[in-house]
């Protein structure tokens, strides 16, 4: 499973990493630091994963299947 | 005062409620669940230009979405006149965000986490002064207190100065809603005196520029350009003016529940490691801000919904948070909520609120610090409660315990 977040969307609500601390983290300004970034995720953290996405008001975070063509 | 199906504008069904009065409590979470149901859009008349209102939480989420052309222009859908001149919200686009990211930092997770531990201290202290008594006021003696405080303390200014400050910002408000333009002017007067005077020994003594609100908007620039007085005193007043009665009220709504239901008090004792979540819920359940505005700089359609340039808005927060298409039973309390803080109460898009990290540590501060003191407290008996419309605040809480 991929997840993606959307740079455009994203606008540092800051709910993903306060539930998935182990997956996301902030920047200063309080954007999560990965947005713009699309990567596998672990099994292990696919829970971590599914929490962060259900998290956001700006619905910024996607699952998906197979990696995007331009990632 | 409902909406009446056999009128239509444009197209769809008018309604007539009125927002804007004060009502018994939750009278308007009532009004804006029954206005939802109605019609997914409709166009509300009870106010000079009227407002097109999103209420799903779907259409209100892909509102705050439409930035590039629904502006700030408009800031409330029930108050389209101009009002006081607010920074960072009456800019938008590239403007907007270059201000926005001076000012994020301050009011990141990790700026705020380095105030909690005085911001904790301050709410024992203000939570120790009130417990011999066995009785308060919450709203006017503890919920506009801490979070002026808090406010104080974010823009490196001393604390002490809180008391003097919260009787001006209390004046300002009360005047600025009855109206009373000349009781307005004396009472923003001395809040600007005081700004100026911080601005001005800023200039003079500058502090750290990463810690310290003040000295950094003096030092900042934008594109090679300082910012100007004017606008440093601008933003200071603004966030006045957003953070110190939406914080009240939100701890008013919570305490106001937690004194009506003691399993959820109880839990949050038992279980402190809750309080986030249950946060979260309250947010939901209890948005204070339940629109925003904007207004339409181009004509354009909104998923079938035909709008013109100079149209006013209506992005429907509450009634989003309390959307049945997006929650189970969502006019119930529910701790263990599966994505409450997916909630709108902050809003959405770009102009999301600025100070949403501060607001819910000083909150979650409270909820840790006063249960520990006060475990057991009763709204006290005979008192009907209610709320000013416009934006949600509760006029008073009386609660009660032993002492
Ligand atoms: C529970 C408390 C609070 C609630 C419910 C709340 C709610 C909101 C909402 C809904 C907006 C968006 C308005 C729009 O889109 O037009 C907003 C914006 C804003 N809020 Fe808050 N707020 C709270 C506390 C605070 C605090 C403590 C501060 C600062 C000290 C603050 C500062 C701001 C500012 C500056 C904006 C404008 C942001 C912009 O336009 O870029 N708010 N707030
Ligand atoms: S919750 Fe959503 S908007 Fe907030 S930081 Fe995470 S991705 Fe961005």
């Amino acid at each position: 499973m991929f997840i993606s977040i959307d740079a455009e969307k994203c606008m540092g609500h800051g709910r993903c990493y306060s539930v998935a601390p182990d997956l996301l983290s902030d920047d200063d300004e309080g954007f999560v630091a990965e947005r713009g970034r699309c990567w596998q995720v672990p099994d292990e953290q696919l829970d971590l994963a599914y929490e962060a996405a259900d998290a956001c008001p700006e619905s910024a975070i996607a699952l998906l299947e197979t990696a995007p063509a331009d990632a | 005062m409902s909406v009446d199906s056999t009128e239509t504008f444009r197209g769809l069904p008018v309604s007539h409620t009125d927002f804007t009065s004060y009502t018994e409590i939750y009278e308007h979470y009532r009004r804006l669940d029954a206005d939802r149901e109605a019609a997914r859009f409709q166009f509300n008349d009870t106010t000079e230009r009227g407002f097109f209102m999103l209420q799903r939480y779907d259409d209100v989420q892909r509102g705050f979405q439409q930035h590039a052309t629904w502006t700030t222009a408009v800031r409330s859908a029930l108050n389209p006149g101009i009002g006081e001149p607010l920074l960072p919200q009456d800019l938008n686009g590239s403007a907007h965000q270059k201000l926005r990211k001076i000012l994020n930092q301050f009011f990141s997770p990790v700026a705020i986490r380095r105030m909690e531990p005085q911001a904790r201290a301050r709410c024992i202290e203000l939570i120790e002064e009130l417990r011999p008594a066995g009785r308060c006021d919450f709203v006017q003696e503890f919920a506009i207190r801490f979070p002026t405080d808090l406010f104080l303390s974010i823009l490196g200014l001393p604390t002490s100065d809180g008391e003097k400050f919260v009787v001006w910002s209390e004046e300002f408000f009360a005047a600025m809603l009855s109206g009373d333009m000349s009781t307005a002017t004396v009472a923003k007067k001395n809040i600007m005196d005081y700004f100026t005077e911080a601005v001005n020994e800023r200039r003079a003594h500058p502090g750290d520029p990463d810690v310290d609100m003040v000295s950094r908007l003096v030092q900042a620039d934008i594109d090679g350009e300082a910012l100007s007085h004017d606008d440093i005193l601008t933003i200071l007043l603004t966030l006045m003016l957003a953070g110190l009665d939406t914080t009240r009220s939100a701890l008013g709504y919570i305490f106001t529940h937690l004194a009506q239901h003691p399993e959820d008090r109880q839990r949050l004792i038992d279980e402190p490691e809750m309080v986030p979540k249950a946060m979260e819920e309250f947010l939901r359940l209890y948005p204070l801000v339940f629109q925003a505005g904007r207004e339409v700089q181009e004509d354009g359609e909104f998923d079938g919904l035909q709008l013109a340039k100079g149209d006013v808005v209506w992005i429907g927060i509450a009634q989003a948070n309390r959307d049945p298409r997006k929650y189970d039973d969502p006019d119930t309390f529910d701790m263990d909520r599966h994505g409450a803080s997916t909630h709108l109460a902050f809003g959405g898009g770009p102009h999301r609120c600025l100070g949403m990290h501060l607001a819910r540590m000083g909150i979650k501060v409270v909820l840790e610090e006063w249960h520990p003191r006060i475990p057991d407290y009763r709204i006290s008996d005979g008192v009907e409660l209610t709320e000013r419309g416009g934006q949600l605040t509760l006029p008073t809480l009386p609660l009660e315990w032993e002492a």
